[in-house]
C-alpha cells in the first residue's frame, strides 16, 4: 500500500524548503520527508514549523478575540483545512540516485511528498564491525531500520555525547557497548563514575552471553567473579598526573626527583617523608599533603602505606594495569567502577591505563604491527574535567586530550559524554567526528554542537531543543547524513537479543 | 490649524447626512418602478432544512500589456458548489476557465472599434468562451465613454471577462445543478453592454428549463433615496428602528421595467453578527413564481453559507470564488515576461514599446514619487 | 587460655623440576632443610598447596628422596596436608601424590560435591589444632577456574572457626608483573572472611591483604623450578615459606628463609656486535665475575650485526665458569637474534611465556569449525595438551610404555577419555 501523500512543496530555497501539510497527516519537527522524482527521490527533514492562513492577521486576531469575548456565537471557519494549515520548513539531506549523495538541486516545484519508509532507507546497510545506536527516527515515528556505525572507524575517530542530564546517554553508551561486546573487535575501556554499566544489581553488561569472555568488571568492592580494582602504587609515574593536577614547577622538579632517586618507590618515600637532596622540605611537605588529600595516599600509625579509597596499594595489584591493557589489546571491554573514588582518583586511574595503551600502540605503529590490534578507546563521562579548555589551560594538557588530538593515528580513540560542550575547545571538537546529539535545552551548547558537527545542522537548533528521552541525531563524518534515531531501552534491547541457554556439560570435580 | 478644519469637514458632513428622514428609495425613473419604504416589507429568515445546492460564480482579470490601442488581459472564471457549508465536488466542469484576451484598437465604419480575440489556455476550454464575434465595441458607444472621452480600451478590454462569466454560469446551470439549485454571480444582473443581453439571455434559458434560480449578489452598490442617503444604509437604519430581528431581507424595493435588467430585488442582512447587508436580485421571471417559502429557503441556505468568521453575512461561496478568480500582481509579472521575451524574440520591439510608452508615463511617475 | 598455635605453609616445591644433577641436589636439599625447620618449629601441621612434585609421574629416585624426609616428619606426628598443584596433578589417573597419601604420609584435603551446579567443599579439620581448612586443587591451563566459579562461597563463609582456604591459582589482584596476561582468577572467587588464605602456584613471594581477604599468603617457590626463577634468586628474591601464628585469629605470619646456595643473576647485551665482539665481550664481563659455589644465570640479548647466534661458543663460557667454581650455568638466549635470520621475535622471558604467546598468536591461522578449538578454549587446550606430551621418558621406561602414558595423558588434556574408552 502506498505511503499517503502528507504534503506539497510550494515554495522555498535550498536551505529552506516550505512544503504545505495535508490536513489531518500531522508533520513533526525531525520528520524525514521523501519527495520522489523520475531519477530517484530527495530526502527531506523538517527542522521547523510554522502556521500558513489565507486570513489575514488582522482578521484572524478578531475573529480570536470575538470567540475569546464570547461575541462569535454561529460564526467558524468554513473549510478550515484549506485556509489554515501548517508550513513545514525542510531541509534536503539526501539525494537518493544510483549511490545516495549530498543533494545540490531543489526539488520539482509543487511535487507532493510522503513520509519515509523502510525501502527508502535501503542504502543504510550494515557495516562491518557494526556498532549498534537504534532505529531510525522521522519525527517520534520510529522507522523498523537499524542504524549502525562501523566501530572500526567510528571509535577510531572518536565520539562526542552531548547531552543534559536524563535525556538517556548512559542508556545509549550501554547499548552502543553490549553490540560490541559481541564481537571481540574493539577494547573499550569504560570509566563508571556512576557504576551503571556493568549491572550489579539491575540489567547491564555482565548479562551479555559473551560477558563471561569478553567483559571485565573492576570495582573496589568487586561482586563475584568480578576483579578488585586495585593498582599498585609503584603503577604510578610522574607523567600520569599530567593534566590531573596542577604542579608548581617547584613541585614538580620535586617528583621528578624523587622518581630519580627511587624509580618505581617514589611516591612511598614521598609518602613516608623521606628527605631527598635539591627538594625543599616544604615542597616535600606539599607532595605528601597532595598526594594525602587528593589520591587518599598516606602512610599510617603502623607504617603501612595505606590509601583512603583501597584502590592504591602497596601489596596488591602490581598486574591490573597490564592486564587491563592485554584485555583491551585482545578486545574486550573492561568497566571500572570509579563510583567511590573521587574526581582525580578516577582520571588518575585512567591516565595510567591510556598512558599505557598509547605508548603500546605508538610501538605497534613503530614496529609495523599495529594494523594487527584492535582499536582501543575509552569511554569518559563528564569530559570537560580533562577535554576543557580551562583546563586545559591551567593545568596543561593529558593523556585525553592527547588521544583526542593524535590517538586516531595510533587507533586509540575516545568517546567522550558531555554536558558542556561548549567547554571543549574547537580543535578537539572538531577531531571528535561522531556526534551523536541527545536532547539539550541550552541554546549556548546546541550552536556549539551545531558548529562542529559533521554536516550542515544549522537550521537544526529546534529539532534539537525538542529531542525527548532516547532520541538522538547522529552526526558523523561517516554517515551520509545527519541520522536521526531511536535508541532503544537497554533492557528492552537486551530482551530482544536473548539467544537459547546452551545447555552445559555436567561437571565433575576432583580435588 | 488643521484639525479645526477637520472638525469642519466632519461636522459638515454629519449634517449633511440627516437620517431623520429616510425618503424613498431612488432608481432611475424611467426603467423602475419604486416602492416606498414600508417596515411590513421586511421578513425575518427562519432557519428551515434544506439541500439546495448553491453554485457562486466570480471572474477575474488583469491587464499584461497595455498601450493606447491594445490591451493585453489575463482572464479567469471560476466556480465553486456549495450545500450550506460543504463543498459539492464538481462533476464534469473544470472548476475554472483562463483565457489571454487581446483587445485592438480597428478603424472602422469611420469610426474607432476595439475588437478583442480570445485565447483559451486550455483546448478544453474553447467551448466555454464567447465568441469573438460578440467583442467588438465601438470607442464611441455612450455607455463606454468617459465623459465626453473615447471609451478606455482597457475598459473595454475585460468585458470579454465579463461575457465569460455569463457563458460559464450557462454551463454550470447546465452540468452541474438540479431542479430548486441556486446559482449566483458575483455582482448585478444587469447588462450594460452590446451583446451582453444575448449571454444573459443564454444562461437565464436553461436556467427556467432546468429549474435552477439565477440570481446575483453586489458587494457594493450606489443606490440612494431620494435624502441622499445610500439605499443599504437607508434600510439597515429602518431595520434598526423597526426592530425586526438580526436575521432579515427586505423586498420589493422596485420593479425593473427594462429588459437590460430583468431582476426582482433584495436587501439581505444573512448572519446576525453581520456588519452589512447586500443586495441580491433573482432573475425576474423566476422571482415572481418563488413562494415565500422557497426565498426564505434560497435565503436561509446563504445564511448557512454565510457565517465564515473572516467575513460573517457574505457568503462563504464567494469569498472562495473571489480568492480563486483572482488574477494575482505576481501571475501578471510572470506573463508579462514571458509575452515580452516572445515580442523580443519576434524582433517586435521597437514596434511595441513606441505605443506603450505613450501609456506608461503614469507608472513612471509614480516609481519616481514612490 | 587458648595455646598459640602454628602452623607451615609452602608450596612450589616442584621436586624434579631440575634435571640437572647439581641443582637437582639442591632442589632437594631445599626441601629438606624446609622440613627440618618445620621439625625445628615443632610446628602444629603443615600445609604444601600444590607442585610438592613437578610432575605427576616423577622420577623414582626424587620421589624416594621425599619420602624419606616425609617419613621423618610423620614419624613426629605433625601431619602434612596438601593440595594438588598444576604440576603435581594427573587428569583422571593417579598421581604420586596419591600414593604418597596412601601411604600415610600426605594427607590430601580437597574434597567436595557438585550439588545443583554448586560446588559445595567439604572442611577437612585438623584434629589438633581445630583449624578448618577447606581449598581446590590447581589444574592446568586454568582449569580449575570452572569450580571457582560454582563454588559455594557462603556456605563456606558462615562456617565458623579458624579456617583456611587452600589454593593453587594465580590471584589478579596479587600477580606480579611479569604474570601479566597469564590465566588468574580474580579474589572475589575465594570466599571471603577466611582466616588465612593460602595460595600456591605463583613462585614470588607475596604477602597481602585486601578488604574482606586478611592474609592472602604466596610463600613463593621453595627453590625455583623455572629459569625466572633461578634470576629472580639471582637478582635477590628470598626462596622459603611461612609460619602462621594463631589462636582464634592469624597472630603472625612469619617467613622463614630457606637458602642452599648462592645464585647470580647477570643481564647481557650483544646488541649490534658481531659474534667475535659478542664472544670477546662476554668472556671479559664474565672473566671478573665471582661464581665460586654459586649458581650462575646469564640472560643474553640482543641482535647480533653479523653471524648466527649458534656460532657463539656459548659451551665454552659455560665450561670456563664451571671450572672457576660455578655450581651449575643458565644461558638464556631467547632475547638473542641475529640479522641473518629472522627469527621469530618473542618478547616473553621464558620458555612458557614464549610458548603462550606463539600458541596464540598461530591459533588464529588454523580453520577449525569446533568452537573449543578457537579463541582462549583453544589456547587452554593447546597448553594443557603441550603440558601433558612433555614430560619426558622416564628412567627405566620403555618406548611402548612411554608412548602409551603420553597417549593416555594427551587423551585426557583433550578430554576424550570417553570417546576412547
Amino acid at each position: 500500500m502506498a505511503t499517503e501523500v502528507c504534503g506539497q512543496i510550494i515554495a522555498g530555497l535550498v536551505g529552506k524548503i516550505l512544503i504545505r501539510e495535508k490536513s489531518g497527516q500531522r508533520i513533526e519537527l525531525g520528520d524525514l520527508l521523501v519527495a520522489e522524482d523520475k531519477e530517484g527521490y530527495l530526502m527531506l527533514q523538517v527542522f521547523d514549523l510554522i502556521y500558513g492562513s489565507q486570513i489575514t492577521q488582522l482578521a484572524r486576531e478578531m475573529i480570536s478575540g470575538m470567540n475569546l469575548e464570547g461575541m462569535g456565537a454561529g460564526l467558524e471557519f468554513l473549510e478550515p483545512q484549506l485556509r489554515n494549515y501548517i508550513i513545514a520548513e525542510a531541509q534536503g539531506v539526501l539525494r537518493v540516485t544510483e549511490k545516495p549523495h549530498v543533494p545540490k538541486v531543489l526539488p520539482e516545484f509543487f511535487s507532493t511528498v510522503r513520509h519515509v519508509e523502510a525501502k527508502d532507507l535501503k542504502f543504510l546497510t550494515v557495516p562491518p564491525n557494526p556498532v549498534y545506536l537504534g532505529k531510525v527516527r522521522s519525527g517520534t515515528k520510529v522507522i523498523d531500520v537499524d542504524v549502525y556505525l562501523d566501530g572500526e572507524e567510528a571509535l577510531r575517530h572518536h565520539m562526542l555525547v552531548p547531552s543534559t542530564t536524563g535525556r538517556g546517554k548512559s542508556n545509549l553508551v550501554k547499548v552502543m557497548l553490549w553490540s560490541i561486546l559481541g564481537q571481540n573487535k574493539f577494547g573499550i575501556l569504560v570509566l563508571d563514575p556512576h557504576d551503571e554499566y556493568y549491572g550489579r544489581n539491575s540489567k547491564g553488561l555482565k548479562d551479555h552471553k559473551d560477558a563471561k569472555v569478553n567483559l571485565l568488571y573492576y570495582s573496589v568492592n568487586p561482586p563475584s567473579g568480578a576483579n578488585t580494582l586495585v593498582i599498585s602504587v609503584r603503577s604510578i609515574e610522574p607523567d600520569h598526573l599530567n593534566g590531573i593536577i596542577r604542579l608548581t614547577d617547584a613541585q614538580e622538579d620535586g617528583v621528578r626527583s624523587y622518581f630519580q632517586m627511587f624509580g618505581r618507590d617514589w611516591i612511598e618515600n614521598i609518602a613516608r617523608g623521606t628527605d631527598v637532596q635539591g627538594v625543599a622540605r616544604s615542597t616535600r611537605v606539599v607532595l605528601q599533603r597532595i598526594f594525602r588529600t587528593r589520591f587518599g595516599i598516606r602512610v599510617d600509625d603502623q607504617g603501612n602505606l595505606v590509601c583512603a579509597n583501597r584502590v592504591f596499594s602497596e601489596s596488591a595489584g602490581e598486574s591490573t594495569i597490564s592486564d587491563i591493557v592485554h584485555s583491551l589489546e585482545g578486545g574486550k571491554t573492561v568497566v571500572l567502577d570509579t563510583s567511590k573514588l573521587g574526581d582525580e582518583g578516577e582520571l588518575l586511574v585512567g591516565s595510567i591505563i591510556a598512558n599505557e595503551i598509547l605508548e603500546r600502540y605508538q610501538g605497534y605503529k613503530a614496529d609495523g604491527t599495529l594494523e594487527e590490534k584492535p582499536t582501543v578507546s575509552v569511554v569518559i563521562e563528564e569530559a570537560p574535567r580533562v577535554l576543557g579548555q580551562d583546563k586545559l589551560e591551567k593545568i596543561g594538557d593529558n593523556v585525553y586530550s592527547t588521544i583526542a588530538r593524535e590517538g586516531r593515528k595510533f587507533k586509540v580513540g575516545l568517546i567522550a559524554i558531555t554536558q558542556i560542550t561548549s567547554a571543549i575547545p574547537r580543535d578537539i571538537l572538531t577531531n571528535l567526528n561522531t556526534k551523536i546529539i541527545l536532547g539539550n535545552e541550552m541554546s549556548t551548547e546546541r550552536h556549539s554542537i551545531i558548529d562542529s558537527a559533521a554536516q550542515d545542522l544549522s537550521d537544526n537548533d529546534r529539532n534539537i531543543a525538542s529531542l525527548d528521552k532516547g532520541e538522538a541525531i547522529v552526526t558523523s563524518i561517516f554517515t551520509k547524513f545527519a541520522v536521526p534515531i531511536q535508541i532503544p531501552k537497554f533492557e528492552d534491547y537486551v530482551a530482544s537479543q536473548a539467544t537459547q541457554v546452551t545447555m552445559k556439560e555436567k561437571v565433575r570435580f576432583t580435588g | 490649524m488643521i484639525s479645526e478644519v477637520v472638525k469642519k469637514v466632519v461636522k459638515d458632513l454629519d449634517g449633511m447626512m440627516g437620517e431623520s428622514e429616510l425618503g424613498e428609495p431612488f432608481l432611475s425613473s424611467h426603467n423602475y418602478r419604486t416602492h416606498p419604504f414600508n417596515v411590513e416589507h421586511f421578513k425575518p429568515i427562519s432557519f428551515v432544512k434544506s439541500d439546495r445546492k448553491i453554485a457562486f460564480v466570480d471572474g477575474g482579470n488583469r491587464e499584461l500589456l497595455a498601450a493606447p490601442n491594445f490591451s493585453v488581459q489575463l482572464n479567469r472564471v471560476y466556480f465553486n458548489i456549495f450545500e450550506g457549508r460543504r463543498r459539492i465536488q464538481n462533476s464534469s466542469m473544470p472548476q475554472a476557465v483562463e483565457f489571454f484576451s487581446v483587445t485592438f484598437a480597428v478603424f472602422k465604419n469611420n469610426q474607432i472599434f476595439f475588437d478583442t480575440s480570445i485565447f483559451p489556455v486550455d483546448d478544453k476550454f474553447s467551448g466555454l468562451m464567447p465568441s469573438e464575434s460578440d467583442l467588438s465595441f465601438s470607442s464611441a458607444d455612450r455607455r463606454l465613454m468617459v465623459g465626453s472621452s473615447r471609451a478606455d480600451i482597457s475598459r473595454v478590454a475585460s468585458i470579454a471577462r465579463r461575457f465569460a462569466e455569463w457563458r460559464f454560469s450557462r454551463h454550470v446551470v447546465e452540468n452541474e445543478l438540479e431542479r430548486g439549485d441556486v446559482l449566483v454571480m458575483d455582482g448585478a444582473l444587469r447588462t450594460a453592454f452590446v451583446n451582453e443581453s444575448k449571454y444573459a439571455g443564454e444562461a437565464y434559458k436553461i436556467a427556467k428549463k432546468r429549474g435552477v434560480i439565477y440570481s446575483g449578489l453586489s458587494k457594493t452598490s450606489r443606490l440612494f433615496t431620494t435624502t441622499g442617503l445610500s439605499l443599504l444604509g437607508a434600510v439597515r437604519k429602518l431595520a434598526e428602528n423597526s426592530e425586526v430581528g438580526p436575521l432579515w431581507y427586505y423586498y420589493p424595493i422596485a420593479d425593473s421595467l427594462s429588459p437590460e435588467h430583468e431582476a426582482a430585488f433584495f436587501i439581505v442582512k444573512l448572519h446576525e453578527q453581520a456588519q452589512r447587508v447586500f443586495r441580491y436580485e433573482i432573475y425576474g421571471e423566476q422571482a415572481k413564481d418563488l413562494t415565500p417559502g422557497e426565498i426564505n429557503e434560497v435565503l436561509c441556505q446563504f445564511h448557512v453559507n454565510s457565517c465564515d468568521a473572516s467575513f460573517p453575512g457574505y457568503p462563504y461561496g464567494l469569498i472562495d470564488a473571489d480568492a480563486n478568480a483572482r488574477v494575482r500582481y505576481d501571475e501578471v509579472e510572470t506573463y508579462r515576461v514571458m509575452l515580452l521575451s516572445e515580442v523580443s524574440k519576434l524582433g517586435s520591439w521597437s514596434k511595441f514599446s513606441r505605443h506603450m510608452q505613450s501609456e506608461d508615463a503614469h507608472s513612471i511617475l509614480n516609481m519616481l514619487m514612490g | 587460655m587458648i595455646l598459640m598455635q602454628r602452623f607451615a605453609h609452602v608450596s612450589d616445591i616442584h621436586l624434579g623440576a631440575n634435571s640437572d644433577p647439581a641443582i637437582s641436589r639442591l632442589e632437594l636439599q631445599a626441601f629438606n632443610q624446609a622440613m627440618d625447620e618445620c621439625l625445628k618449629e615443632n610446628v602444629d601441621f603443615i600445609l604444601i598447596c600444590g607442585d610438592l612434585f613437578h610432575v605427576s609421574i616423577p622420577d623414582l629416585r626424587v620421589v624416594d628422596d621425599a619420602v624419606r624426609k616425609l617419613r621423618q616428619v610423620a614419624d613426629r606426628g605433625i601431619p602434612v596436608y596438601a593440595i594438588y598443584g598444576s604440576h603435581d596433578f594427573t587428569p583422571g589417573g593417579k598421581s604420586i601424590v596419591d600414593i604418597i597419601e596412601s601411604a600415610g604420609l600426605i594427607k590430601r584435603i580437597v574434597s567436595g560435591e557438585i550439588e545443583a551446579d554448586k560446588l559445595k567443599l567439604n572442611f577437612f579439620v585438623d584434629p589438633k589444632t581445630g583449624a578448618k581448612i577447606a581449598g581446590i586443587s590447581g589444574r592446568k591451563g586454568g582449569l580449575d577456574r570452572e569450580y571457582y566459579e560454582m563454588l559455594d562461597r557462603e556456605s563456606l563463609e558462615n562456617e565458623v572457626g579458624f579456617r583456611i582456604f587452600a589454593f593453587h591459582a594465580s590471584l589478579d589482584e596479587f600477580k606480579p608483573q611479569y604474570l601479566s596476561g597469564m590465566e588468574s582468577i580474580p579474589i572475589s572467587l575465594l570466599p571471603k572472611g577466611f582466616d588465612y588464605y593460602a595460595g600456591g602456584h605463583i613462585h614470588g613471594r607475596i604477602e597481602g591483604t585486601l578488604p574482606s581477604y586478611n592474609h592472602v599468603i604466596f610463600p613463593g617457590a621453595l627453590f625455583g623450578s623455572q629459569t625466572r626463577d633461578h634470576e629472580a634468586s639471582g637478582k635477590g628474591e628470598k626462596r622459603g615459606f611461612h609460619i602462621v601464628s594463631f589462636d582464634q585469629l592469624v597472630r603472625e605470619v612469619k617467613f622463614v628463609p630457606v637458602r642452599v646456595c648462592d645464585f647470580i643473576f647477570r643481564d647481557l647485551s650483544v646488541d649490534g656486535k658481531n659474534v667475535r665482539q659478542a664472544q670477546e665481550w662476554l668472556e671479559e664481563n664474565l672473566e671478573s665475575l665471582d661464581v665460586g659455589n654459586k649458581v650462575v644465570m646469564l640472560r643474553v640479548r640482543g641482535e647480533l650485526s653479523g653471524g648466527k647466534t649458534s656460532d657463539i661458543d656459548f659451551g665454552r663460557l659455560i665450561r670456563d665458569l664451571a671450572e672457576r667454581g660455578a655450581i651449575s650455568v643458565y644461558v638464556n638466549k631467547h632475547g638473542l637474534t641475529s640479522k641473518e635470520f629472522a627469527a621469530i621475535r618473542a618478547a616473553g622471558e621464558d620458555a612458557q611465556t614464549i610458548e603462550n604467546r606463539l600458541l596464540k598468536e598461530n591459533l588464529g591461522t588454523v580453520k577449525v569449525s569446533e568452537s573449543t578449538l578457537k579463541g582462549e578454549d583453544g589456547l587452554k587446550l593447546a597448553v594443557s595438551l603441550l603440558n601433558a606430551l612433555r614430560p619426558p621418558v622416564k628412567a627405566g621406561e620403555s618406548k611402548q610404555n612411554y608412548a602409551e602414558r603420553m597417549k593416555e595423558q594427551g587423551i585426557e588434556a583433550l578430554g576424550l577419555k570417553e570417546v576412547f574408552s
